[in-house]
């Protein structure tokens, strides 16, 4: 029943063997352990499961893990660099933009996204690059304003 | 949320898909996007014993290609591939605002135009804007092809003309002669990850910028068991100048037409008053867009 799909999981070659109605974020989170992506609703609504496949960001919770297969998926594991955060995580915790954190990864990976295309956003695109990342804590306010802290600092 | 348990298999052509397909009735599913597909089995609505997947199909295509007046449209782009798309925003920009009104992000970065339009929901945000362009789906089996315009294509909410053993492979459009405008307006509680409360689109195609109406198109969804044209709305356009008060009395004509029911998101009385707002707005953006008006 299962099938060995090899891709390539930040940056590294991942070979693993899923059934096929394993998602593409169980098999992160049990499979591999990385359980930095969370599983909010479970049906794309509120994007705490988000990572970057292929460079953009998805719902992890509606891709099958086989359908992963030869891709580059991103985790919220793959930001940092030699135990350094990333500029982006950074500009996070000195603006107050993660409260209870449940949200982060998905934020984080969805505003990665964004500056890639566009290193310096308006307020207005990152509202929108952020739209289906629900987070109930902060009011979003202190995560737009991460988002720009980290896009006029650069990368 | 766990899925249920299925086979998988991965077309690599839209033949392998049809011979998959052929015969196996609702035991097999396909799968695009999995937006739609994947939510519907993990509710346990939809449990097929085989899952075809159809994204290879995609592979190196462009997703709009133009052959003169005629476009194609690939319905395994990504709402974000049509929504970028040049050749769409440049010749039918309601059908790009459509695709972006779609869900967030995350999703339009895996949902479909193909699965938009084959889920067969009066909300469906990329129907009516193609609607006004009377596009027409190509729908493949093994038994061959056949072409169906998307006016004919919705049955009902969730059904279509779309038979259990065929794929959506082309969604076309043959450009009008003259100068063409078009927008899509959708009202939701909120502006994004929103299904619509009511959305209307409209096309205008003037015989020339600044003159008279040859042709319209307004389409409306969420507002009737399927994407609905107004058709005696439209009729009240075509020949006519452009007025300001022309474009109201259709926009009065449409919200007679929509067909509304109360549920969570919203009432019938309040859904036709806003298909009044909605295509007096959409009708004068797609006119300035054409050209018309002052």
């Amino acid at each position: 029943m299962k099938r060995l799909i090899r891709l390539r999981v930040n940056g590294e070659p991942v070979e693993t063997a899923v059934p096929p109605n394993r998602t593409l974020l169980e098999m992160l989170r049990d499979d591999l352990g990385l359980t930095g992506a969370k599983e909010g609703c479970g049906e794309g609504d509120c994007g705490a499961c988000t990572v970057l496949l292929d460079g953009l960001p998805v719902s992890s919770c509606l891709v099958l893990a086989l359908q992963a297969e030869g891709r580059e998926v991103v985790t919220v594991e793959g930001l940092a660099r030699e135990g350094q955060l990333d500029p982006l995580q950074q500009a996070f915790v000195e603006e107050g933009g993660v409260q209870c954190g449940f949200c982060t990864p998905g934020m984080l990976l969805a505003a990665t996204s964004l500056l890639a295309a566009n290193p310096d956003p308006s307020e207005q695109e990152i509202r929108e690059a952020i739209a289906g990342n629900l987070c109930r804590c902060t009011g979003y306010q202190k995560i737009v304003e991460s988002i720009r802290r980290a896009a006029r600092r650069g990368p | 949320m766990r899925l249920p348990m299925f086979e998988f298999a991965e077309a690599e052509s839209a033949a392998e898909a049809c011979r998959m397909l052929a015969g196996a009735g609702p035991e097999a599913a396909l799968l695009a996007g999995g937006t739609d597909l994947l939510v519907r089995m993990k509710r346990g609505l939809l449990c097929p014993q085989r899952v075809v997947s159809i994204r290879r199909l995609r592979a190196g295509r462009p997703a709009v290609a133009r052959d003169g007046a005629r476009l194609t449209i690939d319905p395994l782009a990504t709402m974000t591939e049509i929504a970028a798309d040049p050749l769409l925003r440049e010749a039918c920009a309601n059908v790009a605002a459509g695709a972006r009104a779609v869900g967030s992000p995350l999703i339009r970065n895996l949902a479909t135009l193909g699965g938009n339009l084959a889920s067969a929901r009066p909300c469906a945000d990329t129907a009516p804007p193609l609607l006004t362009w009377d596009a027409s789906v190509r729908l493949e089996s093994t038994g061959g092809e056949r072409s169906v315009p998307l006016h004919d294509f919705f049955t009902g909410p969730g059904a279509s003309a779309l038979r259990l053993d065929e794929l959506l492979v082309a969604v076309e459009i043959e450009l009008p002669a003259g100068s063409s405008g078009s927008a899509f307006f959708k009202l939701g509680q909120r502006a994004a990850l929103e299904i619509a409360i009511a959305s209307a689109a409209a096309r205008i195609t003037l015989d020339r910028p600044g003159g008279i109406v040859l042709e319209a198109r307004i389409a409306l969804g969420s507002v009737a068991p399927v994407p609905l044209r107004a058709r005696a709305a439209e009729s009240l356009l075509a020949g006519r100048e452009p007025r300001e008060e022309l474009l109201a009395a259709a926009a009065a004509a449409a919200a007679r037409e929509a067909r509304p029911i109360d549920d969570l998101r919203a009432s019938a009385a309040y859904r036709r008053e806003m298909v009044a707002v909605l295509v007096r707005r959409a009708l004068a953006a797609a006119l300035a867009s054409a050209g018309g008006g002052q």
